[in-house]
């Protein structure tokens, strides 16, 4: 197990470096940074300048290692629009949009547990297509769409919540809501199939032949199984639901990481938008490899082997 | 082994039992007018090839049947408790309590996530609505009894950590938590090595002497059957074709398909180096749809035109044995 | 006379045709027409795309045309509404309906050829990484778990601020963004289709490497590759009105679903259709692919059960 565990760290470092030249790659080829920085019209002399002062004219992978010395440093630079430590900028968003997604997280759970679970009991039944219908179309509505729809019902019509910002818990309710929707589908589909994987599973007929109630049965024999590869679920899609809040966040004008992604876009803030790619890469990685951690520690198979 | 509680209900009695089980091509009649009884202390084993029906029969009477499976039956009794029509609350406070079901695979009949405590306590907590240190007492108990050393130090492990044969005997120390009265087991040594087999059908004896337990046990060993059953039932193609107490059964087969099993067993020195074994041709019908007359002409040798329209007589001889074919006593013994 | 097991059909000896066992297409339609979803997804697809495709040859409205004096009519069953403008017009005067049908010929055309071009990324480096294992798999897969990390739609969204955005640079964009989940499933499908005996076979035969590839491996995994292109050109439509929406996509006055939405968005109190239209229409675009990736999976599944 310990085996594993270190393992599985060493490979997620070596993905975080990779991750990490990939991204700054990506964002020095994708555009002259110079050119970024000074806007439109500056002078050639004026994109030297920023050249030699930002080290932009010495080969990128020396570029590329001199930033991660800094990185690593602590030192994420400066946002060239609010002036201040880049690291300042990003802690103080950081904990809205981790709020966001878990709260998100545990919505989209919270629909999808049920919706999966009974599903699987009456299979084929109109429970289930039902169930699988409503999975369906949460699939296909838009994000955003779902986010506008809400802010007409809610802040408008009904006038219970506010209509962007992000200042009392009240703020969190509709982004939660029109973000979690959207990840409920694939839990709502493993807990359905795992579920009824289980149900069929002779451990379970067992617990019937000793006369256990059918709540006893369905809860602590078979959900308590078919759970198990959510949880691994749940950390990849934290993942996506941290990196996928730009577009909600925007919407509600919700004052986190992926709102301040959107307008460092607009303001072509380099240093902020390295930062927050990175930091948002580095979750993920995180985040997955405790997700691959968790699986194998759930099942008490693995974990004693 | 003729016993004075023939007085007594029986501790099993099935009468009519019939299953059916809908499929893409139409109904299969995968049990046919089933009727046995097991008294108490007494062991019953219901032998066939695969796909006779036995498994079903067991399935049937713990109403363990698979979804699309219907169950009828004109008497089905556990003791005094009628099983046929009763509700479901009804059958699930018998389950577990006064019958028990072991099954074949020890190893994915155990919830491999739950410790074997934990497993264990579950059924006698509920139906006898006993502490969780009653329970485990009780455990540690029937753990020790089966035969399992360092009993409470195992009721913490999870069952992936024990052997084949250890994790039957949990098995059948689960089934008699609660004192069942009726102990129903599938094929419970397929699965384990010889020595272990033989291992596991002695501490089933032991049980049954010790707590007059009665015990239906499947299988298609005729070797277990000869080891401990007090009764035999031999199944062909959803029926019982002949039944009867075991060494009248063995010695004087009556049905062409029980002297074609037996026959079948390679005994050292019987045939000749060279020779050849013994088989029964031909393979087991389908049982769909409208089934006439006798489903083992096809493969018997002495078959007769009448076999094929006409439900072939049911016949007894000595001491209970019993069973339905078309020939005479005389005949049938060659 | 051997005892005949389960009925198979029954066939007179006299003079039979060749294929005694209807094809294997004729099964898979056959199949496919009891799955109520598939088809209903199949109709809706046909549908929309019918729409979108012939549509504006038969409405004749120019969706870029402008008329200040009608702007923001409401759709004819509306109180206000008239024949003219079937579903109304925008803030600018535009008839809705035409760029409704316009706008999805952009989400159909993205899709398309997003999934085109991460499909032949995605499936190359899979089958790639699955058939010569070793470290050219050991790189691969590095590469997309590497890739898995990167939040795709913020690099997206940088990259198209940076080269400044269009319809050909968000097709480029996200067709090399989004061949990830291509490369996993034929990765893995390869690897299984590797390990059988027919593969064996052919190379004891002494085909080619390149032969087996395209003669054994591609045509079997191409069920997959079909379901995985259904479901991320459902994705690649998302993210497109998405990032349109954000402003960062197709721009004005090209019609986009995702930017009509943006757009009708400070309108949206007192002309809600003029949100809710789009995005109907994006949801069952994106409805009807997903029951047609999903019918596909099912009955791609169900016949190599069999």
């Amino acid at each position: 197990m310990t085996r594993y565990l270190l393992g599985r760290v060493a490979l997620a470092l070596l993905v975080a470096l990779a991750v990490s030249a990939l991204a700054f790659l990506v964002l020095r080829l994708s555009g002259d940074v110079a050119l970024a920085i000074a806007g439109e019209g500056a002078s050639e002399a004026d994109l030297q300048l920023i050249r030699a002062s930002y080290g932009l004219d010495r080969p990128l992978p020396v570029q590329y290692l001199a930033w991660l010395w800094q990185t690593l440093r602590g030192d994420f630079g400066s946002s060239l629009y609010f002036k201040v430590p880049v690291s300042e900028l990003v802690l103080q968003k950081l904990p809205t949009t981790m709020l966001l997604g878990l709260s998100a997280l545990c919505f989209g759970l919270l629909l999808a547990v049920p919706l999966g679970v009974a599903a699987a009991l009456w299979r084929d039944s109109w429970v289930d297509r039902l169930a699988m219908g409503i999975t369906v179309v949460a699939q296909a509505l838009p994000t955003f769409f779902v986010a506008l729809v809400l802010i007409m019902v809610f802040a408008v019509w009904a006038r219970w919540l506010p209509v962007s910002g992000s200042g009392s818990w009240l703020h969190f309710v509709m982004p939660t809501i029109a973000l979690g929707y959207y990840v409920m589908p694939p839990f709502m589909r493993l807990i359905r199939s795992n579920m009824i994987e289980v149900l069929s599973a002779d451990y379970v007929r067992t617990a019937r032949a000793k006369g256990l109630p059918t709540a006893a049965v369905v809860l602590r024999h078979a959900l308590r199984n078919a759970i198990v590869p959510v949880v691994g679920l749940a950390a990849v899609q934290l993942g996506f639901l941290l990196g996928g809040s730009v577009v909600i966040e925007s919407v509600f004008a919700l004052d986190g990481l992926g709102y301040l992604a959107f307008r460092s876009i607009s303001y072509k803030d380099f240093p902020v938008l390295q930062t927050i790619v990175l930091l948002l890469s580095l979750l993920y990685v995180a985040l997955t490899t405790l997700s691959d951690i968790a699986n194998v520690w759930l099942d008490p198979r693995l974990r004693s082997a | 082994m003729s016993q004075p509680s023939e007085q007594r209900a029986p501790a099993l009695e099935v009468r009519h039992l019939s299953v059916d089980i809908a499929s893409s091509h139409g109904d299969v009649h995968a049990v046919r007018d089933v009727s046995f009884r097991v008294e108490r202390g007494q062991t019953l084993c219901i032998v066939g090839e695969s796909g006779c029906g036995k498994s079903m029969t067991s399935l049937a009477v713990m109403d363990l049947l698979p979804a699309a499976a219907r169950r009828r039956a004109e008497v089905l009794r556990v003791g005094e408790h009628d099983l046929a029509r009763a509700d479901r609350r009804t059958v699930n406070a018998l389950r577990g309590e006064r019958m028990a079901m072991i099954f074949q695979e020890p190893m994915t009949a155990l919830n491999p996530s739950l410790t074997i405590g934990a497993q264990m306590v579950e059924a006698h907590r509920h139906h006898r609505g006993s502490s969780a240190a009653q329970a485990r007492e009780r455990a540690v108990h029937l753990l020790e009894r089966v035969g399992i050393a360092s009993a409470a130090q195992r009721l913490g492990q999870y069952p992936h950590q024990l052997s084949g044969g250890l994790r039957q005997r949990v098995m059948i120390a689960m089934a008699l938590m609660c004192e069942p009265d009726v102990l129903i087991a599938d094929e419970p040594t397929t699965a384990l090595d010889v020595t272990i087999q033989a291992q596991i059908l002695r501490l089933l004896m032991d049980l049954q002497r010790e707590t007059g337990v009665a015990i239906v046990l499947v299988t298609h060993d005729l070797g277990v059957v000869a080891r401990v059953a007090h009764k035999v039932a031999v199944m062909y193609a959803g029926r019982i074709v002949e039944e009867g107490p075991t060494a009248e059964v063995f010695g004087r087969p009556r049905h062409p398909y029980t002297r074609g099993l037996l026959g079948c067993i390679p005994v050292p020195g019987r045939v000749a180096p060279g020779g050849h074994l013994g088989i029964i041709r031909g393979t087991v019908p389908a049982l769909v749809g409208e089934l006439r007359g006798c489903t083992f002409r096809e493969r018997c040798d002495a078959a007769r035109p009448t076999c094929a329209h006409d439900d072939p007589p049911r016949r007894s001889g000595a001491a209970g044995h019993a069973w339905s074919c078309i020939l005479e006593e005389e005949e049938a013994v060659s | 006379m051997t005892t005949t097991l389960a009925s198979s059909p029954s066939s007179s000896p006299a003079a039979q045709s060749v294929d005694v066992a209807p094809s294997r297409r004729a099964q898979l339609w056959a199949r496919a027409r009891r799955h109520r979803p598939f088809m209903l997804g199949l109709a809706l697809l046909g549908a929309i795309v019918l729409l979108a495709v012939a549509g504006p040859f038969f409405y004749g409205h120019d969706p870029y045309a402008q008329d200040l004096t009608r702007r923001a009519v409401p759709p004819v069953w509306y109180a206000r509404g008239s024949w003219a403008h079937v579903l109304g017009t925008d803030a600018l005067g535009r008839d809705y309906l035409a760029r409704l049908l316009h706008g999805g010929r952009v989400s159909l055309l993205i899709s398309l050829a997003v999934v085109l071009i991460s499909g032949s990324i995605g499936t190359t480096l899979g089958v790639l990484a699955g058939y010569f294992a070793g470290r050219v798999d050991l790189a691969i897969t590095f590469v997309i778990t590497a890739s898995l990390a990167m939040p795709s739609i913020l690099i997206a969204l940088v990259i198209v601020s940076m080269v400044g955005s269009s319809l050909t640079v968000v097709i480029l964009v996200l067709g090399l963004l989004m061949w990830i989940r291509f490369a996993v499933v034929t990765r893995t499908a390869t690897q299984q289709i590797r390990a059988l005996d027919y593969v064996a076979a052919a190379q004891a035969v002494g085909a080619s490497r390149w032969r087996i590839i395209f003669g054994e491996v591609l045509p079997n995994v191409m069920p997959q590759v079909i379901v995985v292109a259904t479901l991320e050109a459902a994705s690649a439509i998302m993210v497109e009105a998405a990032l349109s929406f954000l402003g960062l996509g197709v721009q004005p006055p090209t019609p986009s679903w995702g930017l009509m939405i943006a757009e009708a968005r400070s309108y949206m109190f007192f002309s809600f259709w003029l949100i809710a239209i789009p995005g109907i229409a994006l949801g069952l675009l994106a409805l009807a692919i997903n029951l047609v990736g999903d019918g596909l999976r099912d009955l791609f599944a169900a016949g190599s059960r069999n």
